[in-house]
């Protein structure tokens, strides 16, 4: 075969190839389309909705009114800023308080527990089977005045005190409880990634435990916290239970007023403009917080350690 | 059968093809003998309501209950009037909204009225929120109903003084912490007028509002819990965490009573600033046909269903809630409910109760005041 032949047919061929390579692409997208059209109907769709209605006239149930920012207006220029800030200082405190928490607790199950440490996990697993509200609930007859705690202490000791509920400390117990898994998990797997010879050598050079808290585990740690700060984080902010059953309403939370923007309210366009406002909210700080985490090195696809 | 992949693909496509067809099928045929779609209140969609009726159709019978009247509406109102074959209210909106927007039809007269013979008065014949304004039309047939006012622990607070003070209860300063706010919201904000003074069914003037705003927040401010849980709410006045609730009636105390709690009661005021110097509001419940233009024949019977005096006992007492049914002046409903059943709905005071109050009726303010009311909470 001369090279003259050769040329001619990797030329024919050229198109054929790229044919061929934009065949290749096509059966993955293909297989990928009707996860694609799920996630456009069932996830993409709802959301576009909510966005629609936020432009829509107050106590309107259509899309077919001329948009208007007045929801936007009514927003910024009512007290929502109270919903929203009470929300997001209690899914701060829940966050901070979580970290402390779980800190040990993950550090025992990632390093010290052994074949413990699976138990461990399933106790904390097994109560996420029975619903959230449930669980509430069996806080508060836990500490209700006459309940078992207090209760119990009148019986025993015949102390009459007060009970934390219907306050804020009792909403930040609630967060606290529902939401431990969540930081606690990504926290196990932060703190997994920090190798024992490391540490080893760390305190082989003479540093103090403190040190090797300080400058190597957390750093290493930084993935799975953030990771499981932030799932917390959004989930508190979204919350309504919590409020809503240990609570009473003490804090009235933002997706509360969500809830009765739709509901009693019967002012979907107001609620919409909320929930946009929190979707924008929180959507740009998990992008942000992402943007600093390197996902890949957390599930462990590495490459650059 | 032998299941091979040949089979497999025929059958899928055999399936494919009636989805396809079945949308098509159901305004074609209009197929809706056996099925039945109910909008109610909680108490309807139960078990003991249903099934019986799902025996005797072999019927389809799904029912679905909603937050609030205007939320059931607005289901309609955005389209699902095509859904819908029964609606459940209560009892301003079938005249004043849903049968001038087109969204409820008429009822049989000739089949219907026969059964007002056995209610209890005022829900007789002449009782006008089953009519269209001009009284030439039957909008729907009433059954549950109750006071709703605010609820007391007697052993905290007496009945006589509870019902003499009425809601001026909550506008004691030195009662602040003593109570509890049942957040159904539309029913605050009625109370929270009758606690200002007002009389909450009618237009108000600037001034008016705001006294209802200066009510709203301090009642707020006085309040040591609020929730939308009527059970929590209870567990909260049994404990002694608080010693009355708002918003409130036969329909929240009534699960508290049958359990033993008999301490729990349901208070009307003796007097207040509504119609003829009343002092509280009593709700019934309206079941009407919607307009749906492929509705199910067996919506009447549904209607014609719940008379039955064993029916009428099943939806007094379905799960979640004890209320009275007006069929109650019929002796047999009566004889099915037990002396227990009675004292729950505290039928002793229900007459007196009833004579006190006015009914439930549309707030012309009610945005004004929802905006007023919301943000009282927040900022409380």
């Amino acid at each position: 075969m001369t090279a003259t032949t050769e040329v001619r047919t990797t030329e024919a061929a050229k198109p054929r190839l790229r044919r061929g390579r934009s065949l290749r692409v096509s059966p993955g997208l293909l297989a990928a389309l009707p996860v694609l059209i799920f996630l456009a109907l069932a996830f993409a769709a709802p959301l576009l909705a909510v966005f629609g209605y936020s432009f829509m006239p107050e106590g309107t149930f259509d899309f077919t009114f001329p948009p208007t920012f007045e929801n936007y207006l009514a927003v910024f220029s009512g007290s929502y800023y109270i919903s929203f800030a009470k929300s997001l200082g209690l899914a701060l405190v829940t966050v901070v308080l979580l970290m402390v928490i779980c800190w040990p607790i993950a550090y025992g199950m990632a390093k010290l527990f052994g074949r413990w440490a699976n138990l461990m996990t399933l106790a904390i697993i097994i109560p996420l089977f029975v619903s959230e509200n449930i669980r509430l609930f069996g806080w508060m007859l836990f500490l209700i005045k006459g309940g078992v705690f207090l209760g119990g202490l009148k019986a025993w000791l015949g102390f009459d005190g007060e009970s934390i509920l219907y306050d804020v400390p009792a909403i930040v117990l609630g967060l606290v409880y529902v939401y431990l898994p969540f930081t606690l998990f990504p926290m196990v797997l932060g703190i997994s990634m920090v190798s024992r010879e490391v540490t080893e050598a760390a305190f082989d050079m003479g540093a103090s435990r403190w040190q090797v808290f300080r400058e190597i585990e957390l750093p290493l740690a930084t993935p799975g916290i953030l990771i499981g700060g932030l799932l917390t984080f959004i989930l508190s902010l979204g919350s309504l239970a919590e409020s809503k059953i240990l609570g009473g309403q003490a804090v009235i939370m933002i997706a509360d007023e969500i809830e009765t923007a739709f509901t009693f309210g019967q002012n979907w366009p107001l609620g919409s403009a909320l929930s946009v406002i929190l979707i924008l909210f929180s959507g740009t700080l998990v992008l942000t917080l992402l943007s600093w985490v390197d996902l890949d090195r957390i599930l462990g696809r590495g490459g650059n350690d | 059968m032998q299941f091979d992949r040949r089979s497999l693909l025929r059958y899928t496509a055999a399936a494919g093809a009636l989805g396809l067809a079945g949308p098509m099928a159901g305004t074609a045929f209009a197929a809706r003998e056996k099925e039945l779609n109910i909008l109610c209140w909680e108490g309807y969609n139960s078990d003991e309501v249903l099934d019986p009726f799902r025996r005797k159709t072999s019927a389809s019978v799904k029912a679905e209950s909603g937050t609030s009247d205007p939320d059931m509406i607005n289901k309609l109102r955005a389209g699902e009037v095509n859904v819908w074959d029964v609606i459940n209210l209560n009892q301003p909106w079938a005249r004043d909204q849903m049968w001038p927007e087109g969204l409820i039809k008429p009822l049989p007269q000739e089949r219907f009225e026969p059964y007002f013979a056995n209610m209890m008065a005022p829900y007789g014949k002449e009782y006008p929120w089953c009519y269209s304004p001009d009284g030439k039309e039957l909008l729907g047939m009433v059954q549950r109903f109750g006071p709703f006012n605010f609820v007391v622990n007697t052993d905290k607070v007496s009945r006589a003084t509870a019902e003499d003070e009425g809601f001026n209860l909550f506008n004691e300063a030195s009662n602040a912490g003593r109570y509890g706010i049942l957040t159904y919201d539309n029913w605050n904000i009625y109370h929270m007028c009758i606690g200002a003074g007002l009389d909450p069914f009618v237009k108000h003037s600037e001034a008016e509002i705001a006294a209802f705003e200066k009510v709203a927040r301090a009642w707020f401010k006085g309040a040591k819990l609020l929730t939308d849980d009527l059970v929590a709410m209870n567990l909260a006045l049994i404990n002694g965490e608080i010693d009355f609730y708002l918003t409130g009636g036969t329909y929240t105390a009534s699960p508290a009573r049958l359990d033993g709690a008999t301490n729990i009661r349901g208070i009307t005021p003796k007097k207040g600033p509504l119609a003829g110097g009343k002092g509280g509001i009593t709700w019934v419940e309206i079941t009407s046909v919607v307009n749906n233009p492929n509705g199910s024949p067996l919506a009447l019977d549904f209607l014609e269903y719940v008379q039955d005096p064993e029916v009428c006992h099943a939806v007094a007492f379905a799960e979640g809630t004890y209320n009275p049914v007006t069929q109650m002046a019929n002796p047999q409903v009566f004889e099915k409910f037990s002396s227990e059943e009675l004292d729950a709905i505290q039928w002793d005071s229900l007459e007196e109760e009833l004579s006190n109050t006015v009914d439930y009726q549309i707030n012309p303010d009610y945005d004004v005041m929802d905006k007023i009311y919301n943000a009282a909470k927040r900022e409380a």
